[in-house]
């Protein structure tokens, strides 16, 4: 699993588009829409899961395990008997749970870190960045899967181990585009009329350094939900009998051969998903940096 | 010397004969395990990948069969002097690998070696030995502290390894990796965590294998076991999984053999925190399972159910006469609401083992229908191991092998006293059933012992520090051309006696 | 430029220091006693203590990190396995080898396929040949690892019975494991191949190139890719140290008796040592490769050179 889903992206941004213009223009490109669409899509089942799953996702049926997709069961069932699409379903709020969560947890700390060491530079700077440095030469799954052994198995866990592993990342994108930003007109601006400092991170420099941050985000999310069913892979994610994707794959490897149906789906899921926000990320850059627009 | 030298002439001969019967023989036996093995210092591991290695490399003072007949190993033979004196009479011309002959002195030092913390891991074998006297170069007496009647089968267990002096001290802290031994193969190249490559040793005192090297590759992943199998990469692999019986079966170019296994898989509840230290909770928990079901499900048609905690293979079990558990809920529900339990709420811990997840699994859901709320732990091995220790547990999921076939290793082990703070996880102590362990240990075979363990068997279920899950099976599959080959109950599987046809 | 590469190579070492640090934190905080994994269940309590003392597990935090950065920087020495007692740098070299073969591997599969790839979709821009491509290599990078392994293996193992699903002995049993790997960053390379070459193609020398008449494949092939080639470098080189060290999944799917999964079972298995050597390992490993891309950079594009002076 390498894990650097994201292509170096452009931090330097003159213009600020609406939304309604950034809409516009990711309408341009089909696989964007597609992706966001599909992302729309699996937000609302997961909200709704309960409402739109047939069984509840640990409902066990022991007479009918291993059944292939019929009427009653329309993705089949696993091992014990658990409808795959209730699973499915449930998976994905846990799923987006982990990558928003994740993500969240890195771009918090990552981008204060990032902005502080862009803002103030120096000493400080040095000395973020430099922790960073270390972090970064270890590689990001490696980072995780020790962070994830020494808190233990569990949900929570697992967003913390994805997300602390993710803070190097998000800390160097935000210095870099706050950097760009820092020495602009408008900040000098800002300072000349005596703005803090804290208000012309929070007013003008976050704001405008939003674009890389947001398909760096869309793309991370990605990668978080990417690395975390790679932990729960080898064991080391959710717990049962909570369904996430990457163990309900893991669980059903054994039968493979006998009943494909118990792999192939989540295994799917997981890759539609990521794709969905790789074409959604890669529309967003396109759409937010006219530069780059093909 | 004479006579040996002439028996070892015919062998030879014999061996020859066959060889020149069929010169295009092949002349690899290629095997698929789960794991690697962990070491090839027979004292510094207590683990069945570890121990197959170490049967082909060493030679213990006796042998013991499938059926736990004791034969002659190093010991041509053996006399019991008292209950704490074992005299061994060596055999003679016995060669390591590095050309020294096995005497007395290395059975002292092998044996000496294995009281001391390098021995830590086997140390429920070896803490009873307090010396081993040196008679001549071929006879040693082995002293015990106390009359033990399992420790003489235990012998046979790879701890009762007979290794070099000067290799093992020559190696120091290597040696795990250096093994030299005196049995049929010896080590050409080890690859950890891959495989490694044994080769005939051509000076073994014993029949010596009918093919050159033996390799064996650790294949974690049970469906890449079965294709090698079936794409015929491997002349022996195992453990076979539920899913890949039939395919084997059915496969005419491929043998399955399936054996039961001393072992028990059981789900332990921490006695010592409330409510669990009360017998009638437990009890109740019990009877809200289906642990029929719950093992059908589970191991698909793979083991049983055992009725007690002794193996069925094990003298004096009565696992095989105990009626089969039925689940009754209402009556789990009364007991509860007696012991006055209310809105429980429990962990249950298990390690990453499929079968045991998927047991949890299902046990957290049948105690959902008694009103007990539960959450599942999977823990990787080394946490679990921990969270046990701090008596952090509530239920957990653990196996048990008695890989010496005396009813003592079976139950000691697990709930005597003296274990606590080593495999006793339930943290039983209970005087009673001490005493009834020490009474078994110091009693040679007969009824008197055997009935001594029937009242034990009966007392444990009566306690129930645990619920029995499981009695596992040894499963393999050969190629349809090997010969010699039959898996044992304790899962040390020999390739010594294997051949092609 | 040799300045350059001694700054950088010194600059290494707080890093590592930084990195040791930082796991071993992590693991005096991971639950799981290694003397105790180490000894076995019926380990006597002497014998544990004895374990602590021996390995200096007895000692504050400080002074047993102290003690490991002290040895490891007068003598080299990182220590040994708790469980076979061999030098943890014997350990890592034993599966080394493997990992690198892998890696390799998928990045050779990944520079044959994803340049010629990236290019002709460059070339052909807007075709379906370059849609399709553009969208296979985003279902490429979409796709876990773990599942494209299972898969690989239902179709060249169980069904087609061309491969075997593990050992990673023959050049054979390489094939799957080595794919598998490199989709990612098939890719990766693809993408890049295509938007640099896209954004060389509009230079003004290569219009003039063209005003000066000369054949479209001597353009394409000579001057453009000459000069698109820096960032798809950088990008393979990257990719290389990303896949040395992330193999982890790939090697636990195929068996391959890599550092990764040694990395994986030390982790398990509470063997400190190796985890913290490994990790080290892994670190230097990735921080060189690196260090290798920026200089292959510097002399392939005489303009960054000269600002390491």
């Amino acid at each position: 699993m390498s894990d650097s889903v994201a292509v170096p992206v452009n931090t330097g941004r003159k213009k600020r588009g609406g939304l309604a213009e950034v809409l516009f223009r990711l309408r341009k490109s089909p696989l964007a829409m597609f992706g966001l669409i599909f992302i729309v899509f699996l937000a609302f089942i997961a909200i709704f899961a309960d409402g739109l799953a047939p069984y509840p996702y640990q409902k066990q049926n022991l007479m009918h395990s291993y059944e292939t997709p019929s009427q009653q069961f329309l993705l089949g069932t696993d091992e014990f008997g658990r409808d795959i699409l209730s699973r499915l379903i449930y998976g994905a709020r846990i799923s987006l749970q982990v990558g928003f969560i994740a993500v969240g947890i890195a771009l918090v700390i990552g981008g204060m870190l990032g902005a502080t060491a862009g803002y103030y530079g120096g000493w400080i700077d040095n000395g973020i960045m430099r922790v960073m440095d270390v972090l970064l030469s270890v590689p990001q799954t490696l980072l995780a899967i020790a962070i994830a052994a020494s808190l233990g198995p569990g949900l929570f866990n697992l967003m913390i181990a994805v997300g602390i592993s993710a803070v190097p990342r998000y800390a160097r994108i935000v210095r870099g585009s706050v950097l760009s930003i820092r020495e602009m007109e408008f900040i000098e601006a800002a300072r000349a009329v005596g703005s803090s400092d804290l208000r012309i991170i929070l007013k003008h420099i976050i704001p405008n350094s939003m674009a890389p941050i947001i398909v760096q985000s869309t793309l991370g999310v990605a990668s978080a939900i990417l690395n975390a069913a790679g932990l729960s892979f080898i064991g080391l994610g959710i717990q049962p009998p909570y369904p996430e994707w990457g163990a309900m794959l893991s669980g059903g490897r054994q039968y493979i051969r006998d009943y494909p149906h118990l792999t192939l789906y989540p295994g799917l899921a997981i890759m539609l998903t990521i794709l969905s926000l790789n074409f959604l990320g890669d529309g967003l850059r396109d759409a937010l940096d006219p530069k780059l627009k093909r | 010397m004479k006579k040996s030298g002439f028996v070892v002439l015919l062998m030879v001969l014999l061996v020859g004969l066959c060889g020149a019967a069929d010169a295009a023989a092949k002349d690899i036996l290629i095997v698929a395990d789960q794991y690697d093995a962990t070491t090839m210092d027979p004292i510094a591991h207590n683990d069945v990948p570890s121990s197959r290695v170490c049967y082909e490399l060493y030679d213990t003072l006796v042998f013991l069969d499938n059926e736990g007949n004791v034969s002659p190993g190093l010991a041509e033979s053996w006399e019991f002097l008292s209950g704490t004196e074992y005299k061994f009479n060596l055999r003679k011309g016995v060669k390591f690998h590095n050309g020294e002959e096995m005497k007395a002195a290395d059975v002292r030092y092998s044996m000496m070696r294995a009281t001391t913390d390098a021995g830590a891991k086997i140390a429920t074998y070896s803490q009873n030995v307090k010396d081993v006297e040196v008679v001549d170069d071929y006879t040693v007496i082995v002293h015990l502290k106390k009359i033990d009647y399992s420790f003489f089968s235990s012998l046979a267990h790879s701890w009762g390894s007979v290794i070099n002096e000067k290799a093992t001290e020559a190696a120091g802290d290597s040696y795990g990796m250096n093994p030299v031994g005196t049995g049929p193969f010896k080590l050409v190249s080890w690859q950890k965590g891959n495989k490694y490559i044994l080769e005939r040793f051509e000076d073994y005192w014993g029949p010596k294998p009918k093919y050159k090297t033996l390799e064996v590759r650790s294949v974690p992943e049970p469906t890449s076991r079965t294709i090698a199998l079936e794409t015929g990469d491997a002349d022996i692999a195992f453990p076979i999984v539920h899913n890949d019986l039939k395919r084997i079966e059915e496969n005419e170019n491929l043998v399955l053999f399936r054996r039961p296994q001393n072992s028990t898989a059981y789900i332990g509840f921490n006695v010592t925190k409330k409510p669990f230290d009360d017998v009638n909770v437990r009890q109740a928990i019990y009877a809200a399972l289906d642990i029929v079901g719950i093992q059908a499900a589970s191991y698909r048609g793979v083991g049983k159910v055992p009725g007690t905690l002794i193996p069925s293979a094990v003298k004096y079990s009565i696992n095989d006469e105990i009626p089969p558990h039925v689940q009754d809920v209402e009556k789990a529900k009364k007991m509860l609401a007696d012991a006055g339990v209310k809105d429980l709420k429990l962990e249950i811990w298990t390690n990453e083992r499929k079968e045991r997840v998927d047991s949890a699994t299902i046990v957290q859901a049948q105690l959902d229908e008694i009103g007990i709320k539960s959450e599942i732990k999977v823990l990787e091995w080394g946490a679990y191991l921990n969270g046990l220790m701090e008596k952090k547990h509530d239920l957990f999921i653990l196996g048990w092998v008695s890989t010496v076939p005396d009813p003592n290793f079976a139950v000691s082990g697990l709930l005597e006293t003296t274990a606590i703070g080593a495999s006793n996880y339930t943290f039983t102590s209970d005087p009673k059933l001490d005493e009834m362990l020490d009474k078994g240990r110091s009693l040679p075979d007969g009824d008197e012992r055997a009935a001594i363990y029937k009242e034990m068997q009966l007392y444990i279920n009566a306690q129930l520090p645990m619920i029995y899950l499981h009695n596992d099976e040894s499963i393999a599959g050969t190629q349809k051309n090997v010969k010699g080959f039959a898996p044992r109950s304790n899962e040390i599987h020999s390739f010594r006696g294997v051949y092609f046809e | 430029m040799i300045l350059y590469i001694v700054r950088r190579i010194l600059f290494l070492i707080p890093v590592l220091i930084g990195v040791a640090f930082c796991v071993f934190t992590l693991l005096y905080l991971t639950p799981g006693d290694p003397a105790r994994m180490v000894l076995g269940e019926m380990a006597t309590e002497s014998a544990i203590q004895e374990f602590r003392r021996k390995e200096g597990m007895d000692k504050p935090f400080l002074i047993q990190f102290g003690n490991y950065i002290y040895k490891a920087v007068t003598k080299g020495d990182i220590g040994s396995s708790y469980i076979t007692k061999r030098p943890v740098m014997n350990e890592i070299m034993a599966t080394f080898p493997s990992t690198l073969k892998l890696a390799a591997f998928a990045i050779v599969i990944a520079v044959i396929i994803g340049l010629p790839c990236g290019i002709l979709s460059a070339i052909k821009q807007y075709s379906i040949f370059d849609t399709l491509t553009m969208i296979f290599a985003m279902i490429g990078l979409s796709m876990p690892v773990f599942w494209l392994g299972l898969l690989l293996i239902l179709l060249f193992s169980v069904y087609l019975r061309w491969l075997p699903p593990s050992g990673f002995d023959t050049f054979k049993a390489m094939i799957l494991p080595s794919l598998a790997l490199s989709a990612q960053s098939i890719s990766m390379i693809t993408r890049m191949t295509r938007s640099s070459m896209l954004e060389v193609v509009r230079a003004d020398y290569i219009r003039t190139a063209r005003a000066k008449g000369q054949k479209e494949s001597v353009i394409i092939w000579v001057h453009a890719l000459h000069n698109a080639l820096i960032p798809i470098v950088t990008l393979c080189g990257l990719q290389f140290g990303q896949l040395l060290a992330g193999a982890i999944l790939t090697e636990s799917i195929f068996a391959v008796p890599g550092v990764g999964r040694l990395m994986v079972e030390s982790i398990k298995m509470r063997d400190y040592p190796v985890v913290q050597g490994g990790v080290l390992f892994v670190a230097v490993a990735f921080s060189l490769v690196n260090l290798l891309v920026d200089l292959l950079y510097a002399y392939i594009d005489p303009r960054i050179k000269a600002q390491y002076r």
